[in-house]
């Protein structure tokens, strides 16, 4: 079985300092450091990228990863719009089984403030469908769509919503990379203005800049020596249209669904052995059908479910959802997002959290979507026994 | 980069939509829009499924707020579609509007 041994994050945010490849190199040498081992001990590296290409004319990374390194192993981009991160960790993780190589890096990074909001709006609608963009449906749009037909078939308000938020922007708080550290309130989240109605700008992951690295390994040695591990008990991915309009329904994502089940059965575990769980929540309506298309709530409890605080640090409950601050808070660098829950997760399951660490922990999720659901991950990770 | 040969293949299937009655599945109203669509801004975007079960998105035009309703009827029409770019082609694709 594949394990984690190090991760590393840069702070997410408007780093006007930095360029995609600054932050790179600084999440490779962090890594490096964490996990204590050199470059001659990477055997390939998976890096998730979505919008370098389109924004900054910035192809090949492979070639500019190789020669930040100055190696000659091989180097793979990974583009699944949002869940980029993700694939890469997943194709990283089959290469490992495979035994193609022994251990990998996988990063994800992602350079966004260089750009005004309708420059980075137009080429994330690369991630829809050419119908919903002769519409001039962005992705705030579309899953405001998602909502508005949850609100209206389960009869829940714009208050359900927020409670997302409201939670998220309270880990994000603790988190000292997360791009907000402020707490908000019920009533800064209903008065914001609109983007896409019914959602407003603190339903919203923001536009940021950040790099994650996670070394991946099969190497008993290097396992049995590191500092922090935890195991990869499974990393499943499915698909489903890019069309809203090609969906069975359109509160619901089916390769959610299909991801969980199979990461579930390949973990042999149950929903409620998750003590800890990262899920996609790029706007607050995301995370409410995450958590009932993962399985952990009834379909059309969540809007209710959510303002409980079931899933807030200090609950008896389980799971504790988006410790980071999630993509609400901790901020959105589309390539960085996958890598960055992953390792949430590990630094949840070997007690790095600092002052948002989950108690008494054995198993934790990470849940990452691409596109408006055309793309979703489910890694379930498991404490070193 | 659009060009009329692009703008053919794509606008092949518009034609069996237009004319055609449906309902509003869903809908939003887009306030911060992708730049060739700020003049427009706010506009509302719909999910509409026709009487033969097919969907489709498009922006409905010539509407009140309290229009904006699941399960409202309209028409697939032809209009100009977002702003003329720097290649002047003017481009045309499907809206809705009320029955």
């Amino acid at each position: 079985m594949n394990s984690i041994i190090g991760y590393y994050t840069t702070c997410f945010g408007e780093l006007w300092d930095k360029s995609l490849f600054d932050l790179v190199k600084e999440s490779i040498q962090g890594v490096f450091k964490s996990a204590c081992i050199e470059k001659r001990q990477i055997d390939a590296v998976f890096f998730g990228n979505m919008l370098a290409g389109i924004l900054e004319n910035n192809l090949h990374s492979s070639s500019k990863i190789a020669e930040i390194l100055k190696v000659n192993i091989p180097v793979f981009r990974v583009e699944s719009a949002c869940a980029s991160g993700s694939i890469a960790f997943h194709l990283a993780n089959q290469y490992l089984n495979s035994k193609s190589g022994k251990t990998v890096l996988v990063i994800g990074a992602e350079k966004m403030t260089d750009y005004p909001v309708q420059e980075i709006t137009n080429a994330l609608l690369g991630a829809l469908s050419g119908e919903e963009q002769a519409a001039g449906l962005t992705f705030p749009g579309a899953y405001a769509m998602m909502a508005k037909a949850y609100m209206k078939k389960y009869g829940y308000g714009e208050k359900s919503l927020a409670y997302v938020s409201f939670k998220n922007h309270f880990h994000g708080s603790l988190n000292k990379q997360a791009h907000f550290q402020k707490k908000v309130t019920i009533r800064n989240i209903l008065e914001s203005p609109y983007i896409a109605d019914p959602l407003k700008i603190f339903d919203c992951s923001p536009i940021s800049d950040g790099a994650c690295s996670l070394i991946l390994t099969s190497d008993k040695s290097l396992i049995k020596k590191a500092k922090h591990s935890v195991s990869v008990l499974s990393c499943e991915t499915a698909t489903d249209t890019i069309s809203l309009k090609k969906r069975k329904k359109i509160y619901e994502l089916e390769s959610t669904k299909i991801a969980a089940d199979k990461a579930f059965k390949k973990a042999k575990l149950k929903r409620k052995d998750i003590n800890v769980a990262e899920v996609h929540d790029c706007f607050s309506i995301a995370e409410i059908l995450a958590m009932e298309d993962l399985g952990f709530w009834k379909k059309g409890k969540g809007g209710k479910l959510i303002t409980y605080g079931l899933t807030m640090l200090g609950s008896n409950s389980k799971p504790i959802v988006n410790t980071s601050g999630g993509l609400k808070s901790a901020g959105h660098p589309v390539g960085a997002t996958g890598v960055k829950q992953i390792g949430e997760i590990f630094l949840q399951l070997t007690n790095q959290a600092q002052n948002r660490q989950v108690k008494n922990l054995k198993y934790g999720l990470a849940h990452n979507i691409g596109g408006s659901g055309g793309t979703a991950v489910v890694t379930i990770l498991g404490k070193k026994s | 980069m659009i060009s009329p040969i692009k703008l053919w293949r794509r606008q092949k299937e518009i034609k069996d939509k237009l004319g055609k009655k449906g309902k509003i599945l869903t809908w939003t109203v887009i306030h911060i829009s992708p730049t060739a669509f700020i003049k427009q801004v706010p506009y509302c975007v719909i999910l509409v499924e026709f009487e033969n079960g097919n969907q489709a998105v498009g922006q409905l035009v010539n509407y009140e707020k309290k229009d904006m309703r699941i399960g409202k009827r309209v028409i697939g029409i032809l209009r100009k579609l977002k702003e003329v770019g720097k290649e002047d082609v003017i481009i045309y694709g499907l809206k809705f509007k009320l029955i």
